[in-house]
């Protein structure tokens, strides 16, 4: 499946289609999510290891629509990898723990995540993560629907890139990051 | 056929018994319903690996209970991850066991930890050999 033809695909039937990158250092964690994404009708790739999930996003630029990650792993704090995805890939990231506790969500907000999901998972909180990606206007048809609900969306990425631009500036990592926490 | 039928009422009371004992909660039903055509088996493979994963998990917490002293922030990590295995299959009793364990740690308790790790691997291990039973009876061939 070439990226060109999948994009189109994305926009078409959106957000049937929706390419997401699972990271979960518990392999059982991923065949569940895997299979529940996919009844969502998502296009799915796991990966056990935040360090391979960065080479992953990183060798193909516009191959994932949003990320979902475990934040306790093994390898890479998954906060870290929250970071430096919103960073340097601009894709939103959903954080997933077994725990609740509210320092880790807090912690979660202010590394960029845009919603925190709690174990056990519902295939209802799965459907409606599409909500954070941003949708490009189709190219021959702008239909008003999507655009309209995504909106705010695509305003507010746009809007974070100014700002990463002027903290950049200014060298200030402290408001590199807006958070734009949604809980579902 | 009246034995099917008989075998089937079996199973059903069986799985029914789980859930109003307390061992399984509503994640186990969630597995049956991602259950399809293209995985036939979903939630005993589901189960399968949990019990291959946890029973290391167990094994190193025990180990990790012999020490003196206790380092409570590696019980806590691997009581973490075991916690996140339990939750997956929706083992009931165990996850509230693994969630107490915990807090024993937070607090520096050890003889909590110890209390709790014993009722833990008792429901761990009753679970495990009720859901051994259901799945032989219930896969086809078995």
């Amino acid at each position: 499946m070439s990226p060109a033809s999948s994009s189109v695909a994305v926009s078409d039937q959106f957000p049937a289609g929706l390419r997401v990158l699972v990271v979960d250092d518990d392999p059982i964690w991923l065949r569940i999510l895997e299979k529940m994404l996919r009844k969502c009708l998502y296009e799915v790739t796991k990966c056990n290891r935040a360090e391979i999930a960065l080479d992953m996003l990183r060798m193909s630029k516009n191959g994932y629509d949003i990320v979902i990650s475990d934040v306790h792993m093994p390898d890479m704090d998954g906060f870290k990898l929250h970071e430096q995805v919103g960073l340097e890939m601009d894709l939103p990231v959903i954080m997933m723990s077994v725990d609740g506790c509210t320092q880790d969500v807090m912690k979660g907000v202010t590394h960029g995540a845009c919603n925190y999901l709690l174990k056990p998972i519902r295939i209802k909180e799965l459907r409606n993560i599409w909500q954070h990606v941003a949708q490009q206007p189709k190219p021959f048809e702008e239909s008003d629907d999507s655009y309209s609900v995504n909106q705010g969306n695509w305003r507010t990425s746009n809007r974070r890139k100014d700002e990463e631009e002027e903290a950049e500036k200014r060298d200030d990592t402290s408001t590199l990051k807006k958070p734009r926490f949604l809980v579902s | 056929m009246e034995r099917n039928q008989q075998l089937r009422r079996q199973l059903a009371s069986m799985r029914q018994s789980l859930f109003d004992q307390g061992h399984l909660d509503e994640q186990f039903i969630l597995l049956e319903e991602l259950q399809d055509d293209a995985n036939p088996n979903f939630v005993e493979e589901v189960v399968t690996l949990h019990y291959r994963d946890s029973a290391r998990l167990i094994t190193t917490i025990e180990r990790a209970l012999e020490k003196s002293p206790l380092d409570f922030n590696k019980l806590d990590g691997y009581m973490h991850q075991f916690k996140g295995s339990s939750t997956s299959i929706g083992a009931k009793k165990v996850k509230a066991e693994s969630t107490q364990f915990r807090e024993y740690c937070e607090a520096g308790n050890g003889e909590g930890c110890m209390k709790t790790f014993q009722l833990l691997k008792r429901d761990y291990a009753t679970l495990r050999r009720k859901l051994e039973a259901y799945f032989q009876q219930a896969l086809p061939g078995a």
